[in-house]
């Protein structure tokens, strides 16, 4: 069994990740963790539990700018915050799709996204709305694009002795809607067989991020301009967008199946976040 | 998914005056129920043993293999470890056990015949030690081409899943058919002459789990007096008694089972698994020894068979049967555990409950290296009714009937055969009613959605063939009793029934009626808690223990008080006297006396088997359930929203109106799970692959339909107390065919293989879209 240590301060946290090197694993909501913990799939010596720390980034900030979110705040505080329905109506959507009330009122958003789960719901949001992330050492800080963060299954730019401890989501833009749609083999507390998130700016412009369809969360460029209404050039849009997806067929779908769901679940996504473009839309 | 629409709860309408009819027929609030909800009660894992010793099992990753070797020294070196023991250890031959068949080893000798079979068991001071252990033991094994699936199992010169040794004298031992099945009756050919339409099709039913929420353990105890104490959550605790007393040449007062409520048993819980090594451990290490599974040990040690079936069905041009042929295969596991029984038991009923002048039924159970398949919910029952059912439709399909209509015009009538030849069986209920009572609750008739559909199935199920159980019932001197009363309570609700009738029977107040059970050491015997045959068999046998105190409270009255006996008379909870009626626990306290005391009553109720009949004997009783359901099917994605579910259930008398809402909304919910999203899934080595929690799926509670209804039909005309039935099990019998008639309807595909999964209806429409489906 690992040690447990629930540091007061954050370079106490680091110094403790970064004297423990691979063997270390931060703790949140343990929601993953712990899973990898009973299964022995994970062995680390020593858990940092940060929900101690006193001294990392409050939960959430609103700024004009964005959100900032830090590592402890929790999917079922994300799903509740006013400013974060507002604004990143996707982005919640898929929260709440993340396991059960239980599990949300433990799993950590920022921990989450550390986890680095080709399914993880909240990924494909927090990849069309431009999420960047903080990762701090005892060597100081740098800043990552989320799509750049994540490298593949359960392996992101984070390494030995570091520790993500911010999650900046920039307002979106005037204008824009995003979207959230997930397909699962049951309604009640699943992993995605496919995920997909959408966001359309005032011109048209789509992007999306896919989850469960590659070995990592992935993201598309802007698409041209399209208008939601003309079926034949969303059509044309999402073909080109969805090149990029390569699903592998396992117990929860197959590779065909997989394919054919993500382009529904896209143009379902991008005709919703257009509808949300209205501003009266984006209120609700 | 799309989120279903919120589904409205309604409370429950508690009637606020008992009325003239007692406790029984009241919706009675579940005894224990509240410790239940609340988390109060105690499972087998909540126990304390002090001092108890953990045990881990050892198993390899791989189906099938000869073990070569174990190396436990790296095991042994971990500190806490007090023994690891493997088939060496344990007596030469290695003991066997089984209910038909004596096949299943305490540990796997010299080969693995299913993946999950314990090779080794770690037997450390902590759980931790047992559980490092226990992964440090090598385990060195070749692995064999195993027999995963009914195609490999019945190739010919297929593994051969169990050693021809152990099947002496067997014609098949050189075989993978364990046991097989044959019911014939009519000419078939002669039918088929003047049939009009003939649908032949080919189904499947996977094999799935039964995923209690309590996944189960054992500890054992040894005794001083060199015997046992045996803790285990089973539904059969004298079965488990008499199997480790077998096994252990031990005599049955030396082995005392104590069965904790099991959380859950569904029939996973009947036979002795685990038990007999762990017994053996206690014995060997003198020492409690104490082991609780992980739900992914449980998967690997109960399952329910999967089936493939091909059906040949005849229909005249009005839609009567004529004639139904049926070949199901049942895969069961490495071992026989009840799973012949399950296929002999299942297949008598394939012709379900219509009349059917000619049938041929050819079943048998195929032995393939997978979990041993064992007693699930319905018994056999759920994979022979979708394909009945399925071909009821396509028959109705081609002649431009109706699912209710062609049903309507062959289900049998009370007391009318549906299965004929020597070992007939008749209807022992007006099914009639169920059909039509469904299909109105439903809105059968109503104007359909887009991209919705209907269907409505029936299914039945035969209850126990032979059973005996006893009671004993304590009226003490204050006018409380105590039940004693062997059925084991998993969540069915058995012990709320005791009370009512006890309180009815004796007078006592409900909340004074107190019940004991699951200790082979203090409660009489009772032979099962299975085939819902608990209200029936223990239930007449509580009432009789009740009538037997009537009888002594009188015969004392009588000689306390000097009125002669037979100027006394006794009825439900009450004494007559010459001068009036006294209140049984008023007439017991009298007749007691100053030096107080109690009255004991004894009852038995026994249902001896017939030797000459396939099943062991007449079915007690027969459940019937009409499942009607209305879905909407999202053409783009192939996912279904059950919009309206219907279940109604032939129960004779609901003893506890709110228990049967409860058994039947459970066992719909249960079959959902196996016609839309359960099955196990095993990969090239034998493995599941859907291994636990995470990727094998039961329905949620967002998974149950927008709209559940229970319906239930009273006649009065079942053998338990009061005119019952047993209704456990019918809800699940036929909600797969009701489920597959309603997404043709909707879809305009047809789909014979469960479950219907997102992707398996997708595909469907795919290729009917395509003009490749017929």
């Amino acid at each position: 069994m690992p040690n447990y240590y629930r540091p007061t301060t954050r370079a106490d946290a680091l110094a403790a990740l970064a004297a423990a090197g691979e063997g270390a694993r931060p703790l949140v909501g343990g929601t993953d963790l712990l899973v990898g913990l009973r299964h022995h799939t994970l062995e680390p010596e020593l858990l940092v539990d940060l929900k101690g720390v006193t001294d990392l980034p409050e939960p959430i900030v609103v700024t004009d700018d964005g959100v900032r979110i830090g590592p402890t705040l929790t999917l079922g505080e994300l799903v509740a915050h006013p400013v974060v329905r507002g604004w990143f109506p996707a982005l919640v959507e898929a929260a709440l799709t993340v396991g059960s009330v239980a599990i949300r009122n433990r799993a950590s958003l920022v921990a989450n996204s550390c986890n680095a789960s080709p399914a993880a719901d909240t990924a494909p949001p927090l990849l069309v709305h431009d999420a960047r992330v903080v990762i701090s050492s005892q060597e100081g800080d740098r800043t990552a694009a989320l799509e750049e963060f994540f490298l593949g299954p359960r392996r992101t730019l984070c390494g030995p002795g570091e520790l993500v401890t911010r999650l900046d989501l920039p307002r979106p833009e005037e204008g824009s809607g995003s979207a959230f749609r997930r397909l699962t083999r049951r309604r009640g507390v699943d992993l995605a067989t496919v995920s997909v998130a959408a966001r359309i700016d005032a011109d048209g412009h789509v992007v999306l991020g896919l989850g469960a369809v590659g070995p990592r969360p992935l993201r598309t460029e802007p698409s041209a301009a399209v208008d939601p209404a003309d079926e034949a050039g969303v059509d044309r849009v999402l073909d080109e967008q969805l090149e990029i997806a390569s699903p592998i067929s396992d117990v929860r779908g197959s590779r065909e199946y997989r394919l054919a769901m993500l382009r529904v679940l896209a143009k379902r996504a991008v005709l919703a976040a257009a509808d949300r473009r209205h501003p009266r839309e984006m209120a609700s | 998914m799309t989120e279903a629409p919120e589904r409205t709860v309604e409370p429950f309408d508690l009637p606020e005056d008992p009325g003239p009819r007692g406790q029984v027929g009241r919706p009675v609030l579940r005894y224990g129920g509240g410790d239940r909800t609340s988390g109060a009660q105690r499972f087998l894992a909540d126990l304390s043993f002090p001092g108890a010793l953990q045990v881990a099992l050892v198993t390899i990753p791989v189906g099938c293999a000869d073990i070569l070797g174990v190396d436990a020294t790296a095991a042994r070196a971990i500190p806490g470890v007090v023994d690891v023991v493997t088939a060496a250890d344990l007596p030469s031959p290695m003991p066997r056990f089984g209910v038909s068949h004596q096949d299943r080893p305490v540990l796997a000798v010299e080969r693995v015949n299913y993946h999950g079979e314990p090779v080794a068991a770690v037997v450390a001071e902590t759980l931790d030690a047992a559980q490092a252990a226990a992964r440090a033991v090598r385990v060195d094994y070749r692995e064999l081409p195993g027999a995963y699936t009914l195609d490999a199992a019945l190739a010919p010169g297929a593994h051969l899943v169990q050693d021809p040794s152990i099947r002496p004298g067997d014609p098949a031992a050189a075989t993978n058919v364990l046991e097989d099945a044959l019911y014939i009756w009519g000419d078939v050919a002669a039918e088929e002459a003047r049939t009009a339409v003939v649908v032949e099709n080919v189904y499947t039913f996977p094999m799935v789990t039964h995923f209690p929420i309590e996944p189960g353990g054992t500890v054992a105890v040894p005794t001083d007096q060199g015997g046992l104490d045996v803790y285990s959550p089973v539904q059969h605790p004298y079965l488990l008694q008499r199997t480790l007393a077998s096994v252990l040449g031990l005599p049955l007062n030396q082995v005392r089972v104590f069965a904790p409520d099991p959380g859950g048993g569904f029939g996973g819980k009947q036979n002795p698994k685990i038990e007999p090594l762990l017994a053996f451990l206690a014995l060997r290490t003198r020492r409690t020894c104490r082991l609780v599974l992980s739900l992914e040990e449980t998967f690997q040690s109960m399952r329910r068979a999967g089936c493939r079936m091909t059906a040949r069905t005849g229909f005249t041009q009005n839609g009567e049967l004529t004639f139904h042929q049926v070949d199901a295969d049942f895969q069961i596991g490495a071992y026989a555990d009840v799973a012949p029984r399950v296929m002999g038991k299942g297949s008598y009923v394939a012709a379900g409950p219509y009349r059917i002048p000619g049938v041929r039924i050819a079943a048998r159970a195929v032995m393939t290296n997978t979990t041993p398949s064992t007693a699930f919910r319905g018994f056999g029952s759920p994979q022979v009714a979708w394909a009945l059912e399925s071909q009821l439709d396509a028959g109705a399909r081609r002649l431009g009937l109706d699912g209710l209509e062609i049903r309507r015009r062959n289900l049998v009538a009370k007391g009318e055969a549906f299965v004929r030849g020597a070992s007939e069986a008749t209807a022992d209920g007006e099914w009639h009613q169920s059909l039509e009572k469904a299909a109105e609750l439903l809105g059968w008739d109503q104007p359909l959605a887009p991209n919705r559909g209907r269907g409505i199935a029936v299914g039945i199920k035969p209850g126990a063939t032979s059973g005996l159980s006893q009671s004993l019932v304590r009226l003490l001197c204050d006018g409380s009793a105590i039940v004693y009363a062997g059925t084991s309570d998993m969540g069915q609700g058995a012990r709320t029934l005791w009370q009512q009738i006890v309180s009815d029977e004796l007078g006592t107040p409900l909340d004074q009626v107190s019940v004991v059970s699951g200790d082979t050491g203090t409660v009489p015997f009772d032979l099962q808690t299975s085939a819902s045959r608990s209200t029936v068999f223990m239930g007449s046998a509580v009432l009789e223990a009740c009538r037997d105190v009537r009888q002594r409270v009188l015969d004392l009255y009588a000689e306390s008080t000097g009125v002669p006996a037979d100027q006394l008379s006794e009825r439900r909870g009450t004494l007559v006297t010459p001068e009036g009626e006294l209140s049984l626990p008023e007439a017991a306290r009298k007749a007691l006396g100053s030096l107080r005391g109690e009255f004991i009553g004894q009852g038995t109720r026994r249902l001896r088997g017939k030797g000459n009949h396939p099943l062991g004997g007449d079915a007690a009783f027969y459940e019937f359930n009409a499942t009607a359901i209305e879905v909407e099917v999202d053409r783009e994605t192939g996912e279904l929203l059950l919009t309206k579910h219907v279940t109604v259930s032939d129960v004779g008398t609901e003893l506890n109106p709110l228990q049967v809402v409860s058994q039947d909304e459970g066992a719909a919910i249960m079959g959902l799970g196996h016609s839309q999203m359960e099955q196990l899934l095993l990969d090239e080595h034998g493995r599941i692959r859907n291994l636990g929690a995470l990727d094998y799926r039961i329905p949620t509670f967002k998974d149950v339909p927008v709209e559940l209804i229970t319906g239930a039909v009273e006649n009065h005309d079942g053998p338990g107390p009061y005119g019952s039935k047993g209704i456990s099990e019918g809800a699940l019998l036929c909600t797969a065919g009701a489920l597959g008639a309603a997404v043709a309807q909707a879809t305009g595909v047809v789909i014979r293989d469960l479950p219907l999964t997102p992707e398996r209806v997708w595909a469907a429409i795919q290729t009917a879209g395509t003009g490749r489906h017929e």
